[in-house]
């Protein structure tokens, strides 16, 4: 299914081609994923606002999870001045494990985050658990009792963060814990209702429909503060020293020289301080989570690094 | 009973049970990932290679009746047909539409019917039909001449 | 009512002029693509989707115009099993045997009215089912984990298999071949590919849109070149159409019991428009017993296969649209476009997309009196569609298959992988190896190894777990009976040969 929506792409691509000079975004999936959003709004709001003066040309390059379109960064288009790379936490767990072939973080700039979907952890109603800390330490006595569902395959960001939280609760045996990646956060959320599983993990935009139909509960989101609006209690707040977010943001090729980096930077800050960007978080669920230039390049340096651990405790990468 | 009948179906098992074996040879040389599920990367293909070979033994042991077998004339036209699209695909994207489809098309409608002067026009007709339909009403991008045309 | 709300939601979505247009188009060329022998449902929705997706369409208007093809197959299918005895696709093979006998008496018009209108009923009141039935449904996807998951793409590759074909191993043998294709690609769980031979074209799989187009458009240009395009002249001609109003009367209570046979027949997974023409055939002249006439061209056995098959393509969708499994040959070729589209299907679909499924379901109402319209006053149009040689049509066919695909994903592999699967359609056909199992296969494939994972997942490794809950167990049996009931049952009921020429997709 992706590889059609590849394909139709690059057909379309084939046909739009042409026009020079403008700036590229490349979003490395299909249409109507985070990545294309990320592109598709800060490429429209950086023209809007008049820090590009040519509309930005989106470009989806989907496959092997974002590691095609990373690998035509560096090996093509490393000194590509005008190319903007669409990124987000998965892109940052995917280099934690090594899955893009080889290629590292190193080789490209991460310019910054300007928003987050923040992560949460869904039960069905009628679930026994009524706090993040019930769940936990029910793990603690049976790490396999409680099975979770998430809309990343195995290995994914949404299986790492229930990971962190364990570890952060001090459940050691983590290998233990059940998670099954489904097509998803609806299919996710169909699971555990269904009673298939006893835990959703999944980000914020993915529940939101479902706590108003009143079908699952959540029990913690994991972001610094609670988000405006709902009534769901931190994990920090239950005592887990824990957060995860999905954040969207930007790198470039790691060729480019400083002052266009710096540039770079400067647009993105100037789309997260924008009105425009504002609309468009709020009409998506993203929360504000504004990290742009050297910041953000450390915050990434660290996220790999404690990801890059863990996988390796789990097993997943040696 | 003689030998012979059924002989489709049992060549053609054979094929099934050479390729599942070769099959599940590929499935049990798969790579495996360091952290696998209980079921991992190889059982499911296994499954698939134990199924059709099983169909595959069937089909050996207990053939349907023949179907027509086309005659020598019959297979040649096949031959040419599946030769024409092959030479169709790799010639669409360097020659542009209108030249490999007409030529295409005109072979096929010689090879179902074989009134040459209708076969001509017929392909004449499609590409040109076809590129109007596409290009003008349905918008695709599709490029009439070989590029630099 | 809920279903009012939503249904006036469907009708704000589909009453769009643009929706509109594209629900007639729709139906004007599934009518077209029915009629033509050889062509059905499935070639056509096949043929389109590529087209589809370069025009850029958005979700609902692909399926609004994909589904009114669909529809409008089975309304013409009818018209070249009358005209010619030749079934316009496998569904419409019931309607020869007293249709073409009316055409013979010179009753041509009056069996092609009455079947349309019979095909009128069944649709209609099979979308009105789906509309009440498809929402209850949807919630029964709560109790399906993926234990029940794993069991049920089983029961619809056993029904198929069992049902609809004559040979239980070569069913087989193709939905093995089609899960084998599957697993080409990249392995999501390890990240590793599989079976690609190092074929940087594979890694991302075989693409099933490439062998739809390929196994149901292309194998059909290599039968026509064997069979030298025989059977294609018009066999009998069609003067005047009258409504027979009072014969039709006589007609009304098979035309109801067909519909509602025939719609059950849809719903179960797999088993499709064939089967509920066949069993609503079977059941009306065992009602109406020797002296009903079957057979010698009664309006009656017009009526019944009609209403059915019409009935049964619209009880496919509801499994296709909330549990994601399709039931017929033609809504896995539907189900490829939702998931090409992004859209899952299940209890979710109901909830996030309701524009989509009750703009479809709004939209098939609508298609269903454009059918209505186009089939009886104005059968005539497509009566000469019929006299198209297949000299040109054949081409025709390829040449928009090898457009499709190319504008699709631009790369010549793939028009070769499209050809090898025209020629592995044309040697199944010669072999009586049914093809719609191998696009399942290649369709679910992907699916049913990660339920079986996931279930192995959840319970440790223990394969009891597959039979852990009653719906499971349930399932489990259904497959298996589906499977092996066929062989004793083949031996009390005969199918009645299909003509040669229109082995179908469906």
């Amino acid at each position: 299914m992706t590889d059609t929506f590849r394909a139709l792409l690059t057909g379309a691509a084939m046909f739009a081609a042409g026009s020079a000079g403008a700036a590229e975004c490349i979003a490395p999936a299909n249409p109507g994923g985070g990545w294309d959003f990320t592109c598709r709004q800060i490429g429209k709001i950086m023209y809007d606002i008049g820090e590009v003066d040519q509309p930005v040309q989106v470009t989806n390059t989907a496959g092997a999870g974002g590691g095609l379109a990373f690998q035509t960064v560096v090996n093509e288009r490393n000194e590509d001045e005008d190319l903007i790379v669409a990124a987000s936490v998965a892109t940052v767990t995917r280099l934690a494990q090594n899955a893009y072939g080889g290629s590292t973080a190193d080789q490209v700039r991460f310019v910054g985050a300007i928003g987050a979907d923040p992560g949460v952890i869904v039960v069905a109603a009628d679930s026994p658990f009524e706090s993040l800390t019930d769940m936990l330490d029910a793990m603690k006595e049976d790490p396999s009792s409680v099975a979770f569902a998430g809309g990343s395959a195995a290995g994914g960001f949404d299986h790492l963060k229930v990971l962190q939280l364990a570890q952060a609760y001090g459940i050691e045996d983590l290998r233990s814990i059940k998670y099954i990646g489904v097509d998803g956060g609806a299919d996710a959320i169909t699971q555990t209702v269904g009673g298939f599983t006893q835990g959703m993990t999944g980000d914020m935009s993915e529940i939101v429909g479902f706590i108003e139909s009143g079908e699952v509960r959540p029990l913690a989101v994991l972001s610094d503060e609670r988000v405006e609006g709902f009534d769901i209690p931190t994990a920090i707040e239950q005592g887990v020293d824990m957060t995860g977010v999905n954040w969207r943001g930007l790198y470039v090729p790691g060729g480019i020289s400083d002052e266009r980096f710096q540039e770079w930077a400067d647009k993105l800050r100037a789309v997260a301080e924008s009105e425009e960007w504002q609309t468009a978080m709020t009409n998506n669920g993203l929360a504000p989570f504004t990290r742009v230039g050297d910041d953000f390049q450390s915050f990434v340096d660290e996220s790999i690094e404690s990801q890059a651990e863990l996988s390796r405790e789990i097993g997943l990468i040696q | 009973m003689n030998v012979w009948t059924g002989k489709g179906d049992r060549i053609f098992g054979a094929v099934v049970i050479l390729g599942s074996v070769a099959y599940g040879v590929a499935a049990l040389n798969l790579q495996v990932g360091f952290m696998t599920d209980p079921v991992g990367a190889k059982t499911f293909p296994l499954i698939v290679a134990g199924v059709s070979l099983i169909c595959g033994l069937v089909m050996v042991l207990k053939p349907d009746p023949d179907p027509e077998i086309p005659d020598g004339a019959t297979w040649m036209r096949l031959a040419i047909a599946v030769a024409t699209l092959v030479a169709y695909a790799y010639a669409l994207r360097p020659l542009g539409f209108l030249v490999p489809t007409t030529i295409a098309a005109a072979i096929l409608s010689y090879l179902i019917e074989p009134r040459p002067r209708y076969a001509a026009l017929a392909g004449l007709g499609l590409a040109v039909g076809l590129f109007v339909i596409f290009r003008f009403v349905l918008g695709l991008g599709l490029l009439a001449w070989p590029r630099g045309f | 009512m809920d279903i009012l709300s939503n249904l006036a939601l469907g009708f704000s979505v589909a009453l769009s002029p643009w929706t509109l247009f594209l629900a007639v188009i729709g139906c004007f060329i599934g009518t077209i693509v029915g009629a033509l022998p050889g062509l059905g449902p499935s070639n056509g929705v096949a043929l389109l989707i590529p087209i589809t997706f370069t025009m850029g369409l958005d979700a609902t208007a692909a399926l609004v115009l994909l589904t009114s093809v669909y529809y409008g197959a089975m309304y013409g299918g009818r018209i070249s099993s009358i005209l010619l005895n030749i079934p316009g696709d496998e569904p419409a093979m019931m309607t020869t045997l007293d249709g073409y006998p009316m055409a013979r008496a010179g009753r041509a018009g009056d069996a092609l009215v009455i079947s349309g209108v019979a095909s009128f009923v069944g649709a209609l009141f099979a979308t009105i089912a789906l509309a009440l039935v498809a929402p209850m449904l949807a919630r029964v996807a709560y109790l399906f984990g993926p234990a029940e998951y794993f069991a049920l793409y089983l029961l619809a590759f056993s029904t198929l298999g069992g049902i609809a074909s004559k040979n239980q191993a070569k069913a087989a043998l193709a939905s093995a071949i089609g899960l084998g294709i599957a697993m080409i690609g990249l392995d999501n769980s390890s990240g590793f590919t599989r079976f690609t031979g190092g074929n940087l074209h594979l890694a991302d799989g075989v693409d099933f849109l490439v062998a739809i187009v390929g196994l149901f458009a292309v194998s059909e240009v290599f039968v026509f070149i064997e069979s030298h395009g025989k059977g294609s002249a018009i066999g009998v001609k069609l003067d005047r159409v009258t409504v027979p109003w009072r014969e039709m009367w006589g007609t009304r209570w098979t035309m109801l019991r067909s519909s509602v046979l025939g719609f059950v027949a849809g719903v179960l997974p797999g088993a499709g428009a064939s089967l509920g023409s066949f069993l609503t055939y079977m059941m009306e002249k065992s009602i109406a017993g020797a002296k009903g006439g079957f057979g010698t061209g009664v309006a009656k056995g017009v009526a019944a296969p009609e209403a059915g098959n019409n009935a049964a393509a619209g009880g496919a969708l509801v499994p296709m649209l909330t549990l994601g499994v399709p039931g017929s040959g033609t809504t896995a070729v539907l189900l490829a476009v939702l998931m090409t589209l992004n859209i899952t299907p299940g209890p979710t679909l109901f909830a996030n997309n309701p524009e989509v499924v009750w703009g479809l379901i709004a939209s098939l109402l609508i298609a269903n009196f454009v059918l209505l319209a186009m089939n009886v006053p104005m059968v005539k149009v497509f009566v000469r569609v019929l006299s198209v040689p297949p000299q040109l049509l054949l081409p025709g066919v390829m040449m928009v298959s090898f457009v499709g695909i190319y504008s699709l994903t631009g790369s010549y592999f793939d028009l070769l992988l499209m050809v090898v699967f025209g020629i592995m359609g044309w040697l199944f056909r010669k072999l009586d190896i049914p093809t719609v199992p191998v696009i399942l296969g290649i369709l679910l494939g992907n699916a049913m190894e990660n339920n079986l994972r996931r279930a192995m997942t959840l319970s440790d490794g223990d394969v009891t777990f597959l039979f852990s809950s009653g719906i499971a167990i349930g399932l489990w049996i259904a497959a298996v009976l589906g499977f092996v009931a066929p062989l004793f049952l083949r031996r009390i009921i005969r199918r009645p040969e299909v003509p040669d020429h229109a082995k179908p997709a469906d």
